[in-house]
């Protein structure tokens, strides 16, 4: 009769398979919101990565590279240009900027990387028969007076068209370029233009930019160069790992910290849910299981039988849940990344939160006193 | 003849205060191997709790229990196991599983016995056939007739060999006809496999069929 609890839960199968059918979808919800910061976290690094900055300048107060803006001086881009450390001339100005284009009528969300040609900042890659790159401003300094035509190069994912237009702050902006896709978090596409339209589109033609970056000289030390430049009163260096951290805690993780207190609050759902349906099923059973005690079951005997259950009501949930986690991932509008060891682990913590909770309500069930038997009906 | 249940002095409270029941009061009782008892009383005078101390389902306040000669200690000992190994119960309401066939739920005492599944499958076959029921092995609870289910439950309380059943009110659901079935068989079970058996009953007619009659009268044991 190893069976007997497979024949009680065939009895009662729409509570189990709803019961399942629950955790599953609880179990994925999970997953799914942790895949989705899973993907917003690699997508806020990608940008940072291909860029192959490895110093991140900003002005001292400024709230640091990303977050905040910082004046782009003459004498600091000469000052950093030849600055000990850093690869002479490789500092350049970079606009990173949110904004909200029209493309084909439509308002959507896109970042506006302003940078110089030939800098750091620019695509990892232009795609090849896919336009060129835009028309670089002339001089070096900042020029408000300078005339640069309005061009931007796309992220290929866009699907817009060499030639066509897209508005920009209430000017047509022409696309001229495809870039190889390289999203920002949540699937937010990067636009690429000179430094200076980017200016004059998003920060009212002033001599702003988010911040400078740079690369260290071969034989430096990113952490020791990053040092020396943060100890000048005027400005903030970061290196590329602390700069990743800053972008992730702005972008990711300080946004989702109502997502994270979700996936906690959907495993005590979970939990509660098998607890509940546990509990529930005990008071149903309490005749049921009154007789087997009469009958001579033991008190291991009844948990036994109420265990097996669980375990397999919250090991058929899980498994389903990780299935269907998979499925929605594939199925969503956003980059979701779930990670396999994350999600086995996430199964395990699942696992264990249903069955723990079904085992307390289960406890109920050894409380019964067998006199029971001997009143009610079945 | 050895004593299969003695009781002695068994007492049973429940309530405190001035709210206490003696449900079962300094209860001497005695019976025998092989004995078919028929227990009967007024409503509340205490039967199915003395069956249910003398089945180790409560545990008496005072007094002493014996089963088969073996003193018996509800604080050190494991009941369900005296519960599963010597005593089979038969209840007024059948109580059998519904989920279960009626061979499944005479192997299910078995199983609790820790007897093996094939073993359990043979003798169950062969203690519904016993009982009548060889056409009915594979039909769940509500596709038997109370007669049938009361049959089940006889044979799931044969199942692990006990030396005494219980039965409480066992044809108070019947009507008369299943009942002197009931009867008929419980006489030919008690002749087949030397089982001693206890019934609690208010039913004045099954009276010719006992050994003895014990009455019960305000948790007493009472001339019958």
């Amino acid at each position: 009769m190893k069976t007997l609890f497979l024949k009680d839960m065939r009895y009662r199968q729409t509570r189990v398979v709803l019961t399942a059918l629950s955790i599953t979808v609880l179990i994925s919800l999970i997953l799914l919101l942790g895949g989705i910061m899973n993907g917003m976290r690699i997508q806020a690094r990608q940008y940072v990565e291909s860029t192959g900055a490895d110093i991140w300048i900003s002005a001292e107060g400024s709230g640091g590279a990303f977050i905040g803006f910082s004046m782009v001086v003459e004498e600091y881009m000469a000052f950093l240009n030849s600055a000990r450390g850093l690869t002479p001339n490789s500092a350049s100005p970079l606009v990173f900027a949110q904004a909200r284009p029209t493309v084909r009528g439509k308002s959507t969300k896109a970042i506006v990387v302003g940078y110089k040609l030939g800098q750091l900042g620019g695509p990892k890659q232009v795609i090849a028969g896919e336009g060129k790159m835009f028309t670089p401003s002339n001089f070096e300094d900042y020029r408000p007076e300078d005339p640069v035509p309005y061009e931007v190069v796309v992220d290929e994912k866009m699907g817009l068209e060499i030639g066509e237009q897209i508005t920009l702050g209430n000017e047509k902006v022409k696309v001229v370029g495809k870039a190889e896709s390289r999203m920002f978090v949540l699937d937010t596409p990067l636009l690429f233009m000179d430094v200076r339209i980017a200016q004059k589109l998003l920060l009212g033609n002033t001599p702003h930019v988010n911040m400078m970056i740079a690369k260290t000289d071969k034989n430096e030390q990113p952490g020791q160069v990053s040092a020396g430049l943060d100890a000048l009163e005027t400005i903030e260096a970061r290196t590329l790992k602390q700069t990743l951290g800053d972008i992730i805690a702005y972008y990711v993780d300080e946004p989702m910290k109502a997502v994270q207190f979700l996936r906690v609050m959907l495993w005590l759902v979970a939990g509660t849910l098998i607890g509940m349906i546990t509990y529930v099923t005990m008071l149903e059973k309490t005749q049921e299981i009154g007789v087997l005690k009469a009958i001579g079951g033991s008190n291991n005997y009844v948990m036994g039988l109420i265990l097996k259950q669980v375990v397999l009501i919250s090991a058929v949930g899980v498994i389903l849940g990780l299935i269907l986690s998979y499925v929605f991932a594939a199925a969503a509008p956003i980059f979701v990344a779930i990670h396999f060891v994350e999600s086995i682990i996430v199964a395990c913590i699942s696992f264990v939160v249903c069955c723990g909770s079904g085992y307390l309500a289960a406890r109920k069930a050894i409380t019964v006193d067998p006199m029971i038997a001997f009143r009610g009906e079945i | 003849m050895a004593a299969i249940v003695e009781g002695i002095g068994l007492t049973k409270r429940f309530g405190t205060g001035d709210a206490t029941v003696v449900a079962v009061d300094a209860v001497d009782i005695r019976i025998e191997e092989s004995e078919l008892v028929m227990l009967m009383g007024d409503s509340g005078c205490g039967k199915t709790t003395l069956i249910s101390l003398l089945g180790c389902i409560l545990t008496p306040d005072d007094g002493e229990l014996r089963i088969d000669g073996e003193p018996i200690d509800p604080v050190n000992q494991d009941l369900s196991v005296v519960r599963h190994e010597k005593i089979g119960f038969v209840f007024q309401l059948f109580h059998l599983l519904p989920y279960l066939t009626a061979l499944e739920n005479v192997m299910v005492a078995m199983d609790i016995a820790r007897t093996k599944t094939d073993e359990a499958e043979s003798r169950a076959t062969e203690l519904l056939t016993q009982v009548g029921l060889i056409d009915r092995l594979h039909h769940r609870p509500a596709q038997l007739s109370g007669g049938e289910k009361q049959r089940v439950s006889f044979a799931r309380a044969l199942a692990n060999r006990p030396k005494i059943i219980f039965a409480d009110e066992p044809t108070a659901n019947l009507d008369s006809r299943q009942s002197d079935n009931l009867m008929n068989l419980i006489q030919e079970l008690r002749r087949e496999y030397q089982t001693t058996i206890a019934i609690v009953t208010h039913h004045e007619g099954l009276k010719e069929n006992a050994d003895r009659v014990i009455q019960m009268k305000d948790g007493r044991i009472v001339p019958a």
